[in-house]
């Protein structure tokens, strides 16, 4: 009886708690297939007469959303991949090292994170002029690595840190170099934390809006940069904006619910050690 | 009224020889162009289009209907000039940072600017090129009928700043305050209110704001089919203070002592502000009044949301831009709703005036100004401007006197209209009078002064401030950012 | 090995640190390429003494405190009841997770379309409850309560995560033994779970401080600051102070302390774990 009590309760909050998370998503994915009368209806409709007229507009005219979706791919993606891969060779690198200040160098990488978005626009925009990374889909890899190159270093630093070097040291006996170590040994068994860090560095920069609007152009600009052109001053296209919302959140939902598993067991690894 | 405004450009001896020149080119955008490169190569004004033919200009556009228009028909210009454009369309803000950022770079990339006269224009003005320079230019074509058929006053407040000669842009577009009213409810209940009020509630120039206070208030107590009477855009951003200053002018307030003067033209040193004199607080008083009777909406809403409240069919009637008109046209409130001049204070009757002109980027090459400038010249030009109105993006409303006698544009003031945002012609063609016309101040601190207002404004409504405290420290405010 | 990685961060930080550290004792001016024109510590005493930026700063630690406060606490309770579940946790944990792939400025403007008294589900249903009739972004206290709601709903995903991560890692047998002795759900909550997960908890809190003191695109697409000022945070200031106000110097001397502060408070987190023995 006890137990059935609790099971009720935890249950019911559960429910709650998953009320709150999803209907906000469901009413954008649901209001992506209204017509715009259907849409700002005073009384909420929850049956409609679906339509597709809202991704049709995208994906049709002068602004269509294959551009902007292109460049958010390869924006995100590259800069994830930068990231990740000189992430886990300095996060390496960083816990198998012991020097003096170890302490301070770890916490200065992570404090890179810490700078606040607006101030570092204006640098930054003068670094992109010099080297001619404006309205660049480079110039905004560059500017996403300011985030996630420091979250990634310190992150697998974490993981690997939490790694007994034992394993390694064996390899090395039986001859393997120290990078021959690091790629066969320490790397595999971290893969659950890399593909946290990347899935996390991924959603950072694929969901980034104010460098996107300072540094890129009509030819590099991104999904939320589409997203925040709907909004006109003649009125805000609700429908093709749930679409895009719709379109902006699907991969990353795919993406990240595809990694879960490793995203729990990643976190699991990594984030007692922390720092 | 546009007859007798005709004559206040100046005409310039080169302008007036080079008229007939300009109505070729003018003709060969739409005519021309069509028949292939060829045929317009020929002529001496074609070569003058195509000279900077291959090249690809960058055009940073708020993204409103004009723009939308264009970009939607970009073709025309392509054909007749051979230059390909690029255009991104950013909300205001971001387009301010935008050309701040590109303006910092000493090697820019912007070659049109969409430029806002106050938050682009006047703190950018020493970054924008004087146009008059490529209009006087015997090897580029000048602009099609002369500058003198751009609405004089829409002349001088989009294209000029802190000099009479000097001109940093071509009018783009008009965006102007007008009151919309739900012309089926005022039908059917403008007797009732009659008897009630004790007036006529008509919408017409003699309304008064207090009487459009009382119109609003009778709505809210006696009609069922809308929510409230009326609605503000009170948002803590730039529409507070256009929704604001409506009433500050018609109260007899101003922002500064020359308030005509620097509206028209701007200034550097606008001197103290006024905001602490007995009209302005007057002003905000009945400010705050109208805002008690006001869909509780009003503080959140900024002119997108109003329209958009007033098209959701909430509100009886509300000050709007009038270019939302061709929205409020194609909603379920199409063929129901009136425009008129917003309601008269005890000074005058004053709207605000929303536009921008287009700008060329002086940090450029000369060669790269000078094709931005056969871009102003098209995209300002009749053709462009009549095209527009026929946009299925909804296209704005023209700058020029000229589009406004096409017959077909005539035809179109009455419904059924096929350019529906000319339905609002007769209002806003007296609002555009320079007794009517109301301009915010243009100087170059403008952005700050702005933000302060509206700051004030906000405290007032949420009942942090009175509004005499409210305008007392906004004056503060105004003298602190110019430095007075 | 550590070297590449590091080479690429200072070059892509450390320019513009000492860049903003420079502006934040000049003028700067845009027209023409920037130009600096050296005023001292004139932007610092205007930071001092400036009551907006004061106001602000309030604005932002009220914001602070209570996003990254509730976020916290449900992301603990909710990482709870899922490591309680079993049937369906896995479902749910995906389900739960979602928001947290949202792009903020997405988030800003779907918060606004819910909450909005023409045609929002949720204004609506507020409104038809009778708690709250009034327009949610328009008043100063629900405006700023909606803006750290739709923060909390976008962010709460991720502690749950790092949190649900520490959970599953506590060692069984410890779990087993205090279940053994008697102890009730919350007796073992407090002197059990609680010990073995802070460290991870900590983490969370790091993770989130980070980014709470620098986001600003929730607000700055929903209520821009208003009314009233009431949702004006820190870092909107800093943006209207650059961008709107072109006043460069100015801003860098605001973003600075912003800086400063997200370091102090990083650094108490690092301290605490480092008590705890649980940082390297």
């Amino acid at each position: 009886m006890k137990g059935l009590g609790k099971k009720i309760v935890l249950y019911a909050l559960l429910l709650l708690a998953l009320l709150w998370t999803v209907v906000p998503l469901g009413w954008m994915v649901l209001s992506s297939f209204k017509r715009p009368d259907d849409l700002v209806s005073q009384t909420p409709t929850l049956f409609f007469a679906p339509t597709f007229q809202n991704y049709v507009g995208l994906f049709t005219g002068g602004n269509a959303l294959g551009g902007y979706i292109t460049n958010s791919i390869l924006a995100a993606g590259i800069s994830t991949l930068i990231a990740v891969t000189l992430g886990c060779l300095a996060g390496y690198g960083l816990s198998r090292s012991h020097f003096r200040g170890k302490d301070h160098v770890s916490f200065w990488i992570i404090s890179t994170r810490m700078a606040p978005i607006a101030a570092v626009i204006l640098p930054l925009y003068a670094v992109f002029r010099t080297l001619d990374l404006l309205n660049t889909t480079t110039g905004l890899i560059v500017a996403y690595l300011t985030f996630n190159l420091p979250f990634a270093i310190w992150i697998m630093n974490a993981f690997f840190a939490d790694l007994p070097p034992a394993l390694e040291e064996a390899a090395m006996v039986d001859g393997a170099t120290k990078f021959g170590a690091f790629w066969r040994i320490a790397l595999p068994l971290t893969a659950p934390g890399i593909v946290t860090t990347a899935i996390l560095c991924l959603v950072f920069s694929w969901n980034d809006y104010a460098f996107a609007q300072s540094f890129s152009g009509p030819g590099s600009q991104t999904l939320p940069i589409a997203a925040s052109q709907l909004i006109t001053q003649t009125g805000i296209n609700w429908g093709q904006l749930m679409a895009i919302g719709t379109i902006v959140v699907l991969p990353m939902v795919v993406v990240g619910l595809a990694v879960r598993r490793y995203l729990v067991k990643g976190l699991t690894l990594g984030a007692v050690t922390g720092e | 009224m546009i007859e007798k405004m005709r004559f206040s450009g100046r005409l310039t001896r080169r302008d007036f020889l080079r008229m007939s020149g300009a109505g070729l080119a003018g003709a060969s955008l739409l005519g021309l162009a069509g028949c292939g490169e060829e045929a317009s190569q020929g002529s001496s004004s074609g070569g003058m289009w195509k000279q900077y033919k291959g090249m690809t200009l960058n055009f940073i556009s708020e993204n409103t209907a004009p723009t939308s228009a264009i970009a939607a028909n970009l073709k025309p210009f392509k054909d007749l000039t051979g230059i390909d454009v690029k255009i991104s369309q950013l909300e205001l803000g971001s387009l301010v940072q935008k050309v701040s950022l590109d303006v910092s770079s000493g090697d820019p990339t912007i070659h049109v600017i969409y430029a806002d006269p106050y938050q682009v224009m006047a703190p950018f003005a020493a970054a924008l090129a004087d146009l008059n320079d490529f209009n006087e230019d015997d090897s580029l074509p000048s602009v099609p009928k002369g500058l003198g058929d751009f609405i004089p006053t829409q002349l001088a407040a989009a294209g000029r700043f802190a000099d009479e000669e000097a001109l940093y842009a071509l009018p783009y577009d008009a965006p102007t305050m007008i009151w919309m009213y739900r012309k089926d409810l005022f039908d059917k209940y403008g007797d009732q209110m009659s008897q009630d009020l004790g007036f006529d509630p008509t919408p017409s120039e003699s309304i008064t704001w207090a009487q459009y206070y009382e119109i609003g208030k009778w709505f809210n107590d006696n009609a069922d089919e809308v929510e409230y009477g009326t609605g503000q855009q009170a948002k803590q951003y730039d529409s507070l203070m256009c929704d604001f200053s409506n009433v500050l002018w018609a109260y007899g307030g101003d922002y500064f002592e020359t308030g005509v003067q620097v509206g028209k033209i701007g200034t550097e040193d606008p001197g103290p502000a006024m905001l602490d004199q007995p009209k302005a607080i007057e002003a905000a008083e009945f400010y705050m009044k109208l805002n008690e009777i006001s869909h509780p909406g009003s503080t959140s809403w900024d002119w997108t949301a109003l329209d958009e409240a007033f098209r959701a069919g909430e509100l009886a009637m509300v000050p709007n831009w009038h270019e939302f008109a061709a929205g409020v046209e194609a909603s379920k409130l199409g063929g129901k709703v009136g425009y008129e001049r917003l309601p008269t204070g005890p000074a005058r009757s004053a709207s605000m005036w929303g536009g921008t002109g287009l700008g060329v980027n002086g940090e450029l090459s000369e060669d790269e100004q000078r094709a931005a400038w056969l871009f102003l010249v098209w995209a300002t030009s009749p053709e462009t401007q009549l095209s527009g109105l026929k946009s299925e993006v909804g296209g704005g409303t023209p700058t020029r006197q000229s589009v406004y006698e096409e017959p077909e544009v005539q035809k179109a003031q009455q419904r059924p209209s096929d350019m529906p945002n000319i339905l609002t012609y007769e209002a806003v063609s007296k609002a555009w009078e320079p007794e009517n016309i109301g301009l915010r101040p243009k100087i170059e601190e403008w952005n700050k002064c702005d933000t302060v207002i509206f700051t004030e404004l906000s405290k007032m409504l949420a009942g942090d401030k009175s509004p005499e405290q409210a305008m007392k420290d906004a004056k503060e405010g105004f003298d602190r950012a110019n430095g007075v | 090995m550590l070297l590449p990685a590091l080479l690429l961060l200072a070059a892509i930080s450390l320019f513009p640190f000492f860049y903003i550290i420079y502006m934040s004792f000049n003028e700067v001016a845009l027209i023409g390429g920037v130009d600096f024109e050296w005023v001292g510590l004139e932007n610092w005493t205007l930071l001092v003494t400036d009551p907006d930026v004061r106001s602000s700063w309030i604005v932002s630690g009220i914001y602070f405190v209570t996003t990254v406060g509730l976020e916290m606490v449900l992301g603990i309770a909710v990482a709870l009841l899922l490591h309680e579940t079993i049937w369906g946790k896995n479902l749910a944990l995906s389900v739960m997770l979602m928001p947290m792939f949202v792009a903020p400025v997405i988030v800003g403007l779907l918060g606004r379309f819910l909450v909005d008294s023409t045609y929002g589900l949720y204004a609506w249903f507020l409104d038809r409850t009778g708690l709250i009739t009034w327009e949610i972004l328009g008043s100063k206290g629900s405006a700023l309560a909606a803006v750290i709601l739709m923060d909390v709903w976008e962010w709460t995903p991720l502690i749950v995560l790092i949190v649900l991560a520490g959970l599953s890692s506590m060692p069984q047998p410890v779990l087993e033994a205090a279940k053994v002795d008697g102890a009730n759900y919350l007796q073992r909550l407090r002197h059990v779970v609680g010990p073995l997960i802070s460290g991870v908890v900590i983490v969370a809190l790091l993770v989130r401080s980070m980014d709470a003191i620098r986001y600003y695109d929730i607000i700055a697409i929903t209520t821009n600051g208003g009314p009233a000022d009431a949702t004006k945070v820190i870092p909107i200031r800093l943006y209207e102070t650059a961008f709107r106000f072109q006043e460069l110097g100015y801003a860098a001397a605001i973003g600075l302390s912003m800086l400063a502060f997200s370091i102090l408070v990083a650094n108490l987190f690092v301290r605490i774990l480092k008590q705890q023995g649980l940082a390297r």
